[in-house]
């Protein structure tokens, strides 16, 4: 047999009998994925989030808003036409109402106006809820303010909404995480090997270095392919999230982005000397990351600093573009930026861990 | 000496530097074929960067170094397809088997031995299947000689093979080390127990501060510096050193581990003149005894300190 692949099965044995290095590759993001689809997960039967756009503002305009706030079933956003048109598109909220301008002045006039509602009919169940609500608001208004003549009416609008579910957003988040945890968690092992003369002790054999290092990278790999397969699975099982994408697209994310965060787990390797030491380092680049990336809040959610931030951090292109082939969720980038970037980081810190990596 | 042929090693005006500190500072010796040759010396002596740099880990600075007539930093792949080499550090993929570790080593040679005879040849054979973390210190040692066995190298490099060991464990490797020797192989190796480099060695070479300070036969090194035999007793203040010296047949006077050892030519005269000063001074002289001068006194004689500080 190869030497290369003995090497990968000696790392693959070492990997499956460390508990300890199990839970922390496995069972971590899959606990990730439980905890996060059962706080989400329900969110989407019991509250319904619309939009509300108020291009009146008058007594009137804002008296409806208040109308529809009050329904405890709803969360309201508000903003333009666009930017709502745009988050029910990317699957944020599942209707709009609009009160055009001039539905005051048409109101204090007792003429005929309508308010339009925003739906998308292929989720039915969702539609059918905001439709009876928009129905029951405008009757009681026109009861109360215009005695009962039906003065506003309702204007059905529809709009193809891709209804991503919070757990369909957070599945390719959290396998996001998961590779970029496994990439940059290699630097420990690789430290510790360093540290205790296992890199030397084979420095000292003809087998050639590339393979010591080609079996690190491989059996990163099948772990990633791994986690993607269980996470993904989780999902499609117990939480019905749809890939939209094809799954060969996703498969070649998945390794390019392992490998872009083990190259930063080898470059970081490079510079540490100490098992303690990479231990806190890891863990501090790691943390920061998968909080600062805004992974699991919709992007256009996070305050504005904490969006150059994350525009600064490779798990943030990864998670999207993941995101983009999977479920169709929000664009942060084209998908073509994502695999630059993530290419960006693979290439430079290969290049520092070629030239920096200490093999004692 | 027991060398025939080329040697397999040869070693010229080697120095290696680490920053400002010469670690090895223009050392030469050779090694011939079937010999057990010893590096001796305290920790940084330079023994261990010595013997890294003809394993073809690190490069030398300056001089040469040869290990089968090749010159190490041109010719590392095929020298290391024929040496075996032992480290001070032994945890290696600490969840694999020993009999996993064996067959994975012996996968990076062209030629190897079958795995069952290396775990027979360091008596592992109840340990085949253990996990090479939950193996006692004396038989990781053994592994970790098994794994330096693993090509049939003609050359071996031991470093430091029974540190930390106890007595039992030393001795057991020692008849291991001896058997290789018995099969033709040549050795290389370092130690900083006098005792063991007395047993197992025909040359050594004794090293401090990156130089060879005396090489030769350990009967040959104690003979150069020792015609006497050693004298010694637990130190006390009531016998000075001053007058020690001045005692019948003591050639010289030293302190080591608490004990003071007078070097004579006249192991009687100088017993008979040490025990009237005792009385003189009315304390009795403990644990005295008589020796032979040992490899630890040639040591103590070169460099003014005990080997082990």
């Amino acid at each position: 047999m190869n030497t290369l692949l003995r090497l990968t099965v000696a790392n693959i044995r070492s990997l499956v009998r460390d508990r300890a290095a199990l839970f922390w590759t496995f069972f971590f993001p899959v606990m990730f994925v439980f905890l996060f689809g059962w706080i989400f997960g329900g969110s989407s039967d019991s509250k319904v989030a619309i939009g509300f756009v108020d291009q009146d503002n008058t007594q009137v305009s804002m008296g409806l808003q208040q109308s529809f706030s009050q329904v405890t079933l709803l969360t309201i956003q508000t903003g333009s036409l666009e930017a709502e048109k745009a988050a029910m598109q990317h699957g944020d909220i599942s209707a709009i109402v609009v009160v055009p301008s001039g539905t005051g002045a048409a109101v204090a006039a007792k003429s005929a106006t309508s308010i339009q509602l925003y739906i998308d009919p292929s989720s039915s169940q969702v539609s059918q809820v905001v439709e009876q609500i928009a129905d029951q608001i405008a009757n009681r208004f026109n009861l109360q303010l215009a005695g009962g003549s039906s003065v506003v009416g309702i204007q059905q609008m529809t709009l193809q909404s891709t209804n991503i579910s919070t757990v369909a957003y957070l599945v390719p988040s959290i396998l996001a995480m998961a590779l970029m945890q496994l990439g940059v968690f290699a630097a420990i092992p690789l430290v510790q090997q360093r540290e205790k003369g296992i890199l030397k002790r084979i420095g000292a054999t003809p087998l050639a270095r590339w393979k010591l290092v080609g079996s690190n990278v491989l059996l990163r790999l099948l772990v990633a392919i791994v986690d993607a397969v269980v996470i993904l699975g989780i999902g499609l099982v117990f939480f019905n999230i749809q890939i939209v994408g094809s799954l060969l697209e996703a498969a070649g994310l998945v390794l390019l982005g392992a490998g872009a965060f083990l190259a930063i787990g080898f470059a970081l390797a490079s510079f540490l000397k100490t098992e303690e030491q990479a231990t806190g380092v890891v863990q501090v680049v790691q943390m920061p990351m998968m909080f600062l990336s805004g992974i699991f809040f919709s992007f256009d959610f996070l305050p504005g600093f904490l969006q150059t931030v994350a525009r600064f951090l490779p798990l943030t292109y990864l998670a999207d573009a993941l995101r983009q082939v999977m479920v169709n969720g929000t664009q942060v980038a084209p998908l073509g930026v994502d695999v630059a970037v993530l290419t960006g980081w693979l290439v430079v810190c290969l290049g520092i861990a070629a030239r920096s990596f200490r093999w004692e | 000496m027991t060398q025939s042929g080329e040697p397999v090693i040869g070693v010229a005006n080697l120095c290696k530097c680490y920053g400002d500190v010469k670690a090895v500072d223009g050392v030469s010796f050779q090694v011939g074929r079937g010999e057990v040759f010893g590096l001796l010396g305290p920790n940084g002596a330079g023994k261990t960067t010595t013997i890294e740099i003809l394993e073809g880990l690190r490069e030398p600075d300056s001089g040469s170094v040869t290990v089968f007539g090749m010159d190490v930093t041109r010719h590392a792949p095929s020298i290391k397809q024929r040496i075996g080499v032992q480290l001070q550090t032994v945890s290696l993929y600490p969840r694999l088997t020993v009999t996993e570790l064996l067959d994975l080593f012996g996968s990076f040679y062209a030629h190897h031995l079958p795995t069952k005879q290396l775990i027979d040849a360091v008596d592992l054979g109840e340990r085949a299947k253990a996990r090479s973390m939950n193996l006692s210190g004396g038989q990781q040692q053994r592994l970790s000689i098994a794994l330096a066995l693993v090509n049939d190298p003609e050359l071996i490099f031991l470093d430091e093979p029974t540190t930390g060991l106890d007595p039992q464990a030393r001795r057991s490797l020692w008849d291991l080390i001896k058997g290789l020797q018995e099969r033709g192989k040549s050795i290389l190796m370092t130690t900083h127990y006098m005792e063991e480099a007395a047993e197992l060695c025909g040359r050594v070479a004794i090293m401090d501060h990156g130089h060879i300070l005396e090489m030769g036969t350990v009967p040959e090194l104690i003979g150069r510096r020792f015609k006497e035999r050693a004298v010694f007793f637990d130190t006390t203040e009531k016998l000075p050193m001053t007058q020690l010296g001045k005692l019948a047949g003591v050639t010289q006077a030293a302190q080591e581990d608490g004990q003071t050892v007078l070097y004579s030519r006249d192991v009687a005269g100088t017993i008979g003149a040490l025990l009237a000063l005792a009385d003189d001074q009315s304390v009795e002289p403990r644990n005295l005894g008589i020796r032979q001068a040992t490899l630890e006194d040639v040591f103590l004689d070169l460099t003014g300190r005990a080997l082990r500080d």
